[in-house]
C-alpha cells in the first residue's frame, strides 16, 4: 500500500471514499425506483368520493366518469411535478409502469363505457373493478417478488368473488369499500411509510 | 514484489465515478436526475459527461418529453467493463480492508 501511495499520490482513505461514493450512489438510484404509495392512497379515494357519490348524490351516471376525471388530472399534476426532479428509466419500472398504464386505461375504459352504454348491473361492474386490480397488484407483486402486494392481489379477488355471491346494495358496497381500503389506501399508506423509512435509512447511513 | 493496478483516471474522478454508479443501476436516466442526485452544478456535470463520453463509457441521446427537451444518458458495455475492472483494481490495492 505504501508503495501505491508514492506512485500515485492517492491515498488509502480516499479509496474507501471512493468506495463509500459508488455505495452510497448505487443506493441513491435504487431508492429513485420506489416513489408508487401516493399513488394508490390517491386511487382509492377517488374510488371512495365515486361510491360516495352514488350513494348520496344525484346523477350518479356521473360519478364515475367525474372522479376518474378529476384523479386523472390530479394525477398527471403530482407526476409532472415529480419528474421535474429527473426521470429514469430501468427494466423494472418500465414493466410497473406498463401494467399500469395498460390495466389502468382498461378499467378507465370498461367503467366509462359500461356506464355511459347503461348495459352492465353495478354488481358486476363493481365485480370487474375488483378483479382488473387484482390483476394488476398480482402482476406487480410477482414483477417486484413483493408478497405484502401479493396480499393486496388476494383481498382484491376475495372481494371480487364474494361481490358476485352477495346480492343487497349494502353487502356489495361493503365489500367495495373493504378492498378499496385494504387494498388501496392501506396498501399504498404502508407504501409510502416503507419509501419514507428507507430514504431516511439511507441518509443516516451516508451522514 | 507484485505489480499494483493502475486506476482508470476516467473512472477515479470523483464525480464522474458517482455518475457510473448512478447509472450502474439505472436503464438511462436524465441530465438533471444526475446533477440533483450528485449535487453538482449544470457546467461541472456537462464537462465530466462530455468526457465520459469521450471515453465511451457513457452514450447520449437527445429528445423532448412533450415541449421540453431532455438529455438522457445510459451506460455502454465498455463503461461497465471499465467500472467493474475499476472495482477490481480498488479491491486488490485495498487488499483485506474490504
Amino acid at each position: 500500500m505504501a508503495d501505491f501511495e508514492r506512485q500515485d499520490g492517492t491515498t488509502r482513505d480516499e479509496l474507501v471514499q471512493r468506495i463509500a461514493l459508488m455505495e452510497k450512489m448505487i443506493a441513491e438510484g435504487r431508492q429513485s425506483t420506489a416513489r408508487y404509495g401516493w399513488m394508490f392512497v390517491l386511487w382509492g379515494l377517488t374510488y371512495f368520493a365515486a361510491i360516495a357519490w352514488t350513494v348520496y348524490l344525484p346523477y350518479t351516471e356521473w360519478a364515475w366518469p367525474a372522479c376518474i376525471a378529476a384523479c386523472s388530472v390530479a394525477f398527471g399534476v403530482v407526476r409532472t411535478r415529480h419528474r421535474a426532479g429527473g426521470t429514469i428509466d430501468n427494466l423494472r419500472r418500465h414493466s410497473l409502469d406498463a401494467v399500469w398504464q395498460v390495466i389502468g386505461g382498461g378499467i378507465i375504459l370498461y367503467l366509462i363505457a359500461v356506464i355511459v352504454s347503461g348495459h352492465g348491473k353495478e354488481p358486476d361492474y363493481l365485480a370487474a373493478v375488483l378483479f382488473f386490480n387484482g390483476l394488476a397488484n398480482g402482476v406487480s407483486a410477482r414483477i417486484l417478488r413483493w408478497w405484502p402486494q401479493g396480499v393486496a392481489a388476494a383481498i382484491w379477488w376475495g372481494c371480487g368473488t364474494a361481490m358476485l355471491f352477495f346480492t343487497t346494495r349494502t353487502e356489495e358496497l361493503a365489500l367495495f369499500v373493504t378492498a378499496t381500503f385494504c387494498g388501496m389506501i392501506l396498501f399504498g399508506v404502508y407504501a409510502m411509510w416503507l419509501e419514507r423509512h428507507a430514504a431516511a435509512g439511507m441518509v443516516q447511513a451516508h451522514a | 514484489m507484485p505489480e499494483l493496478p493502475e486506476l482508470d483516471p476516467v473512472v477515479h474522478g470523483k464525480l464522474r465515478l458517482a455518475v457510473l454508479s448512478l447509472l450502474v443501476g439505472v436503464e438511462e436516466a436524465d441530465f438533471t436526475w444526475l446533477r440533483d442526485k450528485t449535487g453538482s452544478t449544470d457546467g461541472n456535470l456537462g464537462a465530466q459527461m462530455m468526457k465520459l463520453e469521450e471515453a465511451g463509457y457513457v452514450a447520449m441521446q437527445k429528445r423532448f418529453a412533450g415541449r421540453k427537451p431532455q438529455t438522457l444518458y445510459r451506460m455502454t458495455p465498455a463503461g461497465r467493463k471499465a467500472l467493474a475492472k475499476y472495482v477490481s483494481a480498488l479491491k486488490r490495492l485495498l487488499g483485506g480492508a474490504l
